[in-house]
């Protein structure tokens, strides 16, 4: 499943590893875009009341989508998507 | 004219709030006032720490007591909870320099009644597993805790309605005539007693009676992070006493230990000094290294006030019949409602538990000194 | 160094602001957060990323282009966390530069003075919480413009769209273009509420026609919009598959819902701004003179930061903070109005009473649906800390937890003290607003910390035994 729109043109796609799993994504674009147009909304779980993590705002205010890349913690939709990044649940 | 009070406490802080508590289950008419709502300064805004290694020698046997009641707090206050947690505690030693100021408080502390006993940094990582290597030495409390002080005016505040006593938040209390008539926005307010319970605040408080108190203030700054995977079971400081740090069941992580932000009692706490939220940080990081994986949240501050001795103010005051006066405990919080609990033994004519802090000695060294 | 203005905030606001005083020879730093400046509204597109036209991006672009040419200073990708300097200094002591603490975009620590700073920090949307709103496929209606518009995703592919305001239309019509299908729109505005705003609109007839043509492209498509209602409820399992409006049950694997948008004030909050609550603005906002002095001195705002006008308001604005901070400066002495900048106000501010709070959708939130989702904390709990006492919003955190955790209320904030309010009868305004408090955002601790020896540590005296 892709769920993005034809009408735009963008960098060849690279591969990112998901939680162990290759998706396809392209450079430039917010790691938080990337995972919905792959279908994939549930970004973390957990026992904590803000899982399962998830795109709200897209604008860097609501904390909700919280990962790790490469170890790091970021907001996924504040980090763009770069060649071979290792996601990974907050 | 409705009768008067037999006591207005003014100040709703944990003092005030355990004063008030127990005077009216003594059989008191109580009026409890405050400027804002049910403690919302220092009272709430504390890193609800319960540690014996940070508190003065002195208060030492009313920290221990103190811990009890907060451990217990729901049967005593009538279910009021702030979710006390025990545990035990620890204060390192990173340096030779720290070692000496360890080894030196230990030993007054224990002589003070504190269970503290010294450990290498081994024993001290079985105790506590998230603690940093490069600890030399530790003093291991086996009785120590925590609170999440911001629940503790919800704690207080139906306990105090169910004792009778008539809570009136966001009064502020702008004199004080005769014996006693407290002059407020909502009208005045007359009580045969008057019990003065604001903290940094007590300062402008005496000067309505006309006497002369020092009242120096601290701003204390606190950090707390985000939720982390538990990492930490322990309440954890360095020997200065310029760190505290424990983990919430809910994850998070408090970092205090009196790092100074800018405020005063006029304006409260207006700002965090970003370089010493930073060593504050930088000291919890090298004491916890998985702090490392966290984000920080928030920070905040706290007015802590202090006497010229940095011992309590806790007593009658001198040369006024009837008055009264409760605050400037180092580490107020942790002994907050034993003390309001002797005070209020004292103003019902009992002999307290313990003895009392009498502030002659901040006036006689006042005029001493001028 | 020492610059003469800061602009915190890259939309359109903060970009005409720098510009303005750039060209105007002052020292000036613009500070960022996204990748490229722009905004919400106006922001770009990643790079080498090509789309369809978009009369935004256009503007965007011609600002983005002004900005590069003014030699103002700009750091995009970074993250302010810290405030200080100005009011915040010792009791007696003089009003000092203001200093921003924050994070490169390569992750380096740097810290700005500055003599002035305009804030123009935008706003966030609001999401009156109802029951499944938490799950994941429900996202703000802001956050599918960026996915649309910017990202070139759809949000799903049987999207519900609703809420309040002009972008449910917008956001509909972007679905449709992008190929995807649009389930229904759910518009909390009547007929009437959208009439009445006419007169204010037709200031920006091009406005008028944007919205005239999303809304035949949604009549063309055979688009359900239902007028006068709300989402009651979002399920699924695991992820979105249902929006229920009443007894309406859609199929949906997104809904892109928003119920208007709130000014971002946590940077005048720290800064102990004047501020009041006006629903008609978007909720609190600083106190502001007719020329976007806030009540601390060199302190500004503009754009919808300072209340909830719309993009194209903004740039105006932005100038006016510019050339007011220029003046008090004694940089420059510029005029201080702007043409243009009464009329988008206008129908920026029609446009806002329609995404202003609405009260009854408050009151409708059932006791067990969550409204601070960091913290869980349900309506329930807030109506239970109300009975038990809580007046104000600062005491409704201490009660409940309600806002403290990593958003810091920005989500839960206007629908907790709405919900405060009416437990005790009384205006929202009553029960203040959280008090501002760094960071400004949550920061990797990993990054504020910096390589250090513990023997550096400026640890204090200690307290006396």
């Amino acid at each position: 499943m892709d769920q993005r729109i034809a009408a735009f043109s963008r960098p060849a796609a690279v591969t990112i590893t998901v939680r162990g799993r290759p998706v396809v994504a392209h450079p430039g674009e917010s790691l938080a875009a990337a995972l919905v147009a792959a279908g994939l909304w549930r970004f973390g779980e957990g026992d904590d009341p803000a899982r399962p993590r998830t795109a709200v705002c897209m604008m860097g205010v609501c904390q909700q989508c919280l990962l790790r890349v490469d170890g790091r913690l970021v907001q996924a939709c504040l980090t763009p998507v770069a060649a071979g990044q290792v996601v990974t649940p907050a | 004219m409705t009768a008067p009070f037999d006591v207005a406490v003014v100040g709703a802080g944990v003092m005030g709030c355990s004063t008030a508590l127990f005077l009216a289950r003594g059989g008191m008419r109580v009026a409890l006032l405050d400027r804002g709502e049910i403690c919302r300064e220092a009272s709430g805004v504390n890193a609800g720490t319960l540690t014996m290694q940070m508190t003065r020698a002195a208060l030492i046997p009313y920290a221990l007591r103190a811990h009890e009641m907060w451990l217990t707090m729901p049967r005593w206050c009538a279910g009021g909870d702030v979710l006390a947690t025990a545990c035990p505690g620890l204060s390192v030693a990173f340096t030779d320099g720290e070692v000496a100021l360890l080894e030196d408080r230990a030993r007054i502390r224990r002589a003070a009644g504190a269970p503290i006993d010294l450990i290498d940094g081994r024993a001290a990582q079985a105790i506590e597993p998230g603690l940093a290597d490069g600890v030399k030495l530790a003093g291991h409390c086996p009785i120590d805790g925590f609170t999440s002080a911001y629940l503790t005016g919800r704690a207080f505040r139906p306990a105090l309605l169910e004792a009778g006593v008539t809570l009136m938040e966001s009064t502020p209390v702008r004199g004080v005539d005769g014996r006693f008539t407290l002059d407020t926005p909502a009208g005045a307010v007359r009580a045969t007693r008057l019990v003065l319970a604001g903290g940094v605040w007590l300062e402008d408080m005496a000067a309505w009676l006309g006497v002369p108190l020092p009242i120096k203030v601290l701003v204390n700054q606190l950090v707390v992070t985000e939720r982390m995977p538990p990492r930490m079971r322990t309440v954890l400081g360095v020997a200065s006493g310029l760190l505290s740090l424990k983990q919430y069941a809910n994850g998070t992580v408090l970092i205090g230990g009196g790092w100074q932000g800018i405020g005063d009692r006029a304006r409260g706490g207006i700002a965090v000094r970003p370089e010493n939220f930073l060593g504050n940080v930088r000291l919890a990081a090298h004491t916890v290294p998985a702090l490392r994986q966290a984000r920080v949240v928030r920070s905040w501050l706290g007015l802590e006030a202090e006497t010229a001795d940095a011992l309590p103010a806790i007593g009658p005051i001198p040369g006024i019949e009837d008055a009264w006066i409760i605050g400037s405990v180092h580490s107020g919080y942790t002994s907050g409602p034993f003390m309001g609990k002797i005070l209020a033994q004292a103003v019902l004519g009992r002999a307290p538990e313990l003895p009392l802090f009498p502030i002659d000695r901040l006036l006689d060294a006042r005029s001493n000194a001028a | 160094m020492t610059h003469d203005v800061a602009v915190l905030g890259g939309g359109p606001a903060g970009m005409a602001a720098a510009t303005e005083a750039a060209s105007h020879g002052a020292r000036t730093v613009l500070l960022e957060e996204s990748p490229l400046p722009g905004g919400q509204v106006y922001r770009a597109l990643p790079p080498g990323y090509a789309g369809p036209a978009d009369a935004d991006r256009r503007a965007g672009d011609a600002l983005r282009a002004a900005l590069a040419a003014s030699g103002a200073d700009l750091r995009t990708g970074c993250r302010v966390w810290g405030l200080g300097g100005g009011p915040l200094v010792p009791q007696g002591a003089a009003a000092a530069p203001f200093t921003l603490s924050a994070l490169g975009h390569d992750g380096v620590p740097f810290t700005i003075t500055t003599r002035a700073l305009v804030l123009c920090t935008g706003t966030h949307e609001r999401i009156i919480p109802f029951p499944g709103w938490t799950l994941p496929g429900v996202i703000g209606l802001a956050a599918a413009t960026i996915l649309l518009k910017v990202q070139g995703v759809l949000p799903g592919r049987r999207i519900v769209v609703a809420g309040a305001g002009p972008l449910l239309y917008a956001v509909a019509a972007k679905v449709l273009a992008g190929g995807g299908q649009v389930a229904a729109v759910v518009d909390a505005a009547t007929h009437g509420e959208w009439l009445r705003a006419l007169p204010a609109l037709a200031a920006r007839p091009d406005l008028l026609a944007q919205g005239a043509a999303w809304r035949t492209r949604l009549l063309a498509a055979g688009v359900p919009v239902i007028h006068g209602a709300h989402v009651t409820a979002a399920d699924g399992d695991g992820v979105l598959g249902r929006v229920r409006v009443g007894d309406r049950a859609i199929d949906a694997d997104a809904l892109c819902i928003g119920h208007g948008l709130v000014p971002a004030t946590e940077a005048t909050r720290t800064y102990r701004a004047r501020h009041e609550h006006r629903p008609q603005d978007g909720g609190w906002v600083p106190v502001l003179d007719g020329r976007q002095r806030t009540s601390v001195p060199l302190l500004y705002a503009a754009g919808d930061g300072a209340g909830v006008r719309g993009a194209a308001a903004a740039p105006a604005a932005g100038r006016v903070a510019a050339r007011a901070a220029l003046d008090d400066l004694g940089l420059a002495h510029a005029g201080s109005q702007d043409a243009a900048l009464d009329r988008a106000r206008r129908a920026g501010a029609a446009m806002a009473r329609m995404m202003a709070l609405r009260p009854a959708m408050v009151e409708a939130i059932p006791p067990e649906t969550i409204v601070c989702r960091c913290e869980g904390v349900t309506r329930a709990a807030i109506d239970a800390a109300a009975a038990d006492g809580a007046v104000t919003i600062n005491q409704l955190k201490h009660f409940t937890r309600c806002g403290m955790g990593p958003c810091q209320g920005r989500m839960c904030g206007e629908a907790a003290g709405a919900l405060l309010a009416a437990a005790h009868g009384v205006p929202i305004g009553a029960v203040g607003f959280a008090t501002g408090r760094i960071p400004l955002r949550p920061v990797p601790m990993e990054a504020i910390l910096g390589a250090f020896d513990y023997a550096d540590i400026p640890v204090p005296a200690a307290a006396p035994i």
